[in-house]
C-alpha cells in the first residue's frame, strides 16, 4: 500500500494538493483567499494531466538532430498551456469582480457581505 | 462556418462599433443571421443524410480536432433561435440597463456572441479537450454577463457563479484528463473505440467527476446554490440565454459521456441512473417549493429552471426510450418556455421598473400584449395539453412507466401541481388582483423590438405542442442509437 503511494507520489502530491485548495475555498471568508484556494486546485489538476505524460528518462520532444528517443509526451503539455490560459482569463476576471465587490460593499469578507444582504 | 462567425463576429464588434454604439447591434444581429442560416443548412443536412464530420485544418482524427455533426447537435437550432432574439430584445433593454454605460454597450454585444459561440460549438465538438475549452468561453462569457446588469449584488451573484462553476470546469478537465491517461486519445469515437479494455475504478472516477461537473453547469439539486441569484440578477435577455441555453451544456455533456461509454460498452451505468433519477425527482419538488414562496418574479422563474432542470435529467436518468425522448425534447422546449418567460419579465421590469408580483399586481390590463404571452409560457411550462410543455412531461412519465419506475412518474405529476400553484399565483398577479399601484395601469405596453421577440417564442410554444413531431424526427434515431449501444435498454 505504501510502496503503491510511493511509487506514484507525484499524484499523492496532486491529490493533497487538490485538497487543500478546496478547504481553503470552503474554508475561508475573505475571497481572496477562496480565489487562491481555487488556484491551487486548478495548478493540482494541472500538474495531474502534465504528470501523466511523463515518460521516465524521456527527453523533450523537440525535435532536432541530437533528438533520441524516448521522449515525454507533448499533447498534456500543450493541453495545460491551454487550461493555464483559460486559468489566467478567470483569475483577472475574479479579481475584477472583487475589486467592484469591494468598492460598492466595502468588504470582501463573505461572512460580512452575507449580513449586507 | 457556423462556430466561427459569431466567435470571429464577438472579437471584432468593439472595433466595427468604435464611432457609433448603434452599429454593435445591428452588427451582432447580422452575424447571428448568418450563423442561423449556416446551422438551417447543417440541420437540413443531416435529416437527410445522417452523422457527418468536419475535420479541422484537415487533420484526420484521431490526431486532429473533429466536428462532428449529429442529433445531438440540433441544439445549436434553438441556440440561434433564441440567441437572435435575444439580442434584437437587447438593442432597447441594454440602453436603459444602469449597470451598463453606454460606450461599454459593444463589449456587451461581444459577450453575448461569445457565449452563443461557445454553445453552438460545444454541441457539434467530436473532441474532448475541445469541448472543454467551449465549455470555458462559455462559462467566462456567462460571468461576466451576470455582473452587467448593475443590480445591488450583481457582482456578488457573479462571483459565486465564478467560484462554483470554475470548480465544476476542473472536475471536468480532471476527467477529461483521467480518460485521456487510460484510452490516449481525446476523440469522441476513438475514446468510445478503446476504452474496451481500461480498468474500470480510474473510468468510474471520471465519470463521476464528469457527472458532478455536469450537474453543477446543470444546476441539478444539491449543487444548484448558484442559479437562484445569478439568473434573477442577470439582465432579462442574459437570463434567458442562461436559464433557456447554458445550463443546458450539462445535459449535453452528460450526452457525449453516454454516448462515449455506452458506444464502449465497457461500464454498467445502472448505479450512476438511479443516482440521477432520484437527484431528478429531488429537484423538481426542491425547485417547485422554493418558488412557489418567492415574490420576486425573476427569482421564481430561476426556482422553477431547476426543476425542468430535474425533469431533464430524470428522464435521462430512467434510461427508457420514452424518457430519453422526453428529455432531449425538454431540452428545447424548456429553451422555448423560459426564453419566453424571461424576457417577458424583462419587459415588465422595463417598463414598470417593478420585480415582486405583489408590486406588478394588476399590470395584465396596461401591458396585455406581454401579459398574454407570459401566461402562455405559464400554461406551457405547467404542461396542459395544446402547449409545448405537455408533451415533454408526457414522454418522461410515459418513460418511468416504461422503466418500471412508476414511482418517478408520481413525483413527476405532484411536481407539476407545486409548478401549478406557483404559475397560477403569477397570472392572478397579472390579471385578477387589483393594482398595488395606481401607476401601474398607467404604464405603456412594451416596445416592439421587445415585444416581438416575447410574442414570437409564445407563439412556438403553442406551435411547438401541437407540431410536436417536429423535434422527434430528430431526437428519435439519436436516442435509438444511444439505447442500442446498451443493449436495447
Amino acid at each position: 500500500m505504501i510502496e503503491a503511494l510511493w511509487h506514484n507520489i507525484d499524484y499523492v502530491a496532486c491529490v493533497v494538493l487538490f485538497c487543500i485548495g478546496l478547504y481553503a475555498m470552503i474554508a475561508k471568508d475573505n475571497l481572496i483567499k477562496k480565489f487562491i484556494g481555487l488556484n491551487i486546485m486548478e495548478t493540482s489538476v494541472f500538474a495531474f494531466i502534465v504528470a501523466l505524460g511523463v515518460v521516465e528518462d524521456g527527453d523533450a520532444p523537440i525535435m532536432g538532430s541530437g533528438a533520441t528517443p524516448p521522449f515525454i509526451n507533448p499533447l498534456p503539455q500543450s493541453l495545460i498551456l491551454t487550461g493555464i490560459v483559460v486559468a489566467v482569463s478567470t483569475t483577472a476576471l475574479a479579481l475584477t469582480l472583487i475589486i467592484r465587490i469591494h468598492k460598492q460593499c466595502g468588504t470582501i469578507e463573505a461572512d460580512e457581505l452575507r449580513e449586507m444582504e | 462556418m457556423v462556430v466561427l462567425a459569431p466567435l470571429v463576429g464577438a472579437v471584432l464588434t468593439p472595433i466595427v462599433a468604435r464611432r457609433d454604439r448603434r452599429i454593435a447591434q445591428w452588427w451582432a444581429l447580422g452575424i447571428m443571421t448568418v450563423t442561423s442560416v449556416a446551422a438551417v443548412a447543417l440541420m437540413v443536412r443531416v435529416t437527410e443524410e445522417g452523422p457527418f464530420s468536419y475535420y479541422l485544418g484537415g487533420w484526420v482524427p484521431p490526431i486532429g480536432i473533429e466536428f462532428r455533426f449529429d442529433e445531438v447537435s440540433a441544439f445549436i437550432g434553438i441556440v440561434c433561435l433564441v440567441g437572435w432574439l435575444a439580442i434584437l430584445y437587447s438593442f432597447r433593454y441594454t440602453e436603459w440597463l444602469r449597470g451598463l454605460e453606454k460606450p461599454r454597450i459593444p463589449y456587451y454585444y461581444t459577450l453575448l456572441l461569445l457565449n452563443l459561440a461557445g454553445l453552438i460549438g460545444i454541441s457539434i465538438t467530436g473532441d474532448l479537450f475541445n469541448f472543454f475549452v467551449f465549455l470555458e468561453i462559455i462559462s467566462l462569457s456567462g460571468y461576466a454577463l451576470v455582473a452587467v446588469s448593475g443590480e445591488r449584488i450583481a457582482e456578488m451573484a457573479a462571483f459565486k457563479y465564478l467560484l462554483i462553476g470554475a470548480v465544476s470546469s476542473l472536475l471536468v478537465l480532471l476527467a477529461i484528463g483521467l480518460i485521456y491517461a487510460l484510452t490516449g486519445s481525446l476523440n469522441m469515437a476513438d475514446i468510445s473505440a478503446r476504452l474496451g479494455g481500461a480498468a474500470t475504478r480510474p473510468l468510474g472516477v471520471a465519470i463521476g467527476a464528469f457527472t458532478v461537473g455536469f450537474m453543477v453547469k446543470a444546476a441539478l439539486f444539491p449543487l444548484h446554490i448558484w442559479l437562484p441569484d445569478a439568473h434573477a440578477i442577470a439582465p432579462s435577455p442574459v437570463s434567458a440565454v442562461l436559464s433557456g441555453l447554458v445550463v443546458k451544456v450539462g445535459i449535453i455533456g452528460m450526452l457525449r459521456v453516454y454516448q462515449i461509454v455506452y458506444g464502449s460498452g465497457s461500464m454498467n451505468l445502472d448505479g450512476l441512473n438511479q443516482v440521477l433519477m432520484w437527484l431528478g425527482a429531488i429537484s423538481i419538488i426542491i425547485g417547485a417549493f422554493f418558488a412557489i414562496f418567492q415574490d420576486d418574479i425573476k427569482m421564481m422563474l430561476a426556482y422553477s429552471t431547476i426543476s425542468n432542470i430535474g425533469y431533464i435529467v430524470m428522464g435521462l436518468g430512467l434510461a427508457s426510450q420514452y424518457g430519453l425522448i422526453g428529455a432531449s425534447i425538454h431540452v428545447f422546449n424548456h429553451a422555448l418556455i423560459k426564453a419566453t418567460l424571461f424576457l417577458g419579465a424583462g419587459c415588465l421590469i422595463y417598463r414598470t421598473g417593478k420585480r415582486t408580483l405583489t408590486e406588478l399586481a394588476g399590470v395584465g390590463r396596461s401591458m396585455p400584449w406581454t401579459a398574454a404571452a407570459m401566461s402562455i409560457g405559464a400554461i406551457s411550462i405547467v404542461g396542459i395539453p395544446p402547449t409545448a410543455g405537455f408533451l415533454c412531461k408526457w414522454y418522461i412519465a410515459l418513460g418511468a412507466v416504461q422503466a418500471g419506475q412508476t414511482f418517478f412518474a408520481f413525483a413527476l405529476v405532484f411536481g407539476a401541481l407545486f409548478i401549478f400553484i406557483y404559475y397560477i399565483r403569477m397570472v392572478n398577479a397579472f390579471y385578477f388582483r387589483p393594482p398595488a399601484d395606481p401607476e401601474i395601469l398607467a404604464v405603456k405596453e412594451a416596445p416592439p423590438s421587445m415585444l416581438v421577440p416575447v410574442l414570437l417564442l409564445a407563439a412556438l410554444c403553442l406551435i411547438m405542442g401541437v407540431l410536436g413531431r417536429l423535434p422527434l424526427t430528430f431526437i428519435e434515431p439519436a436516442v435509438t442509437r444511444l439505447l442500442s449501444g446498451m443493449g436495447g435498454g
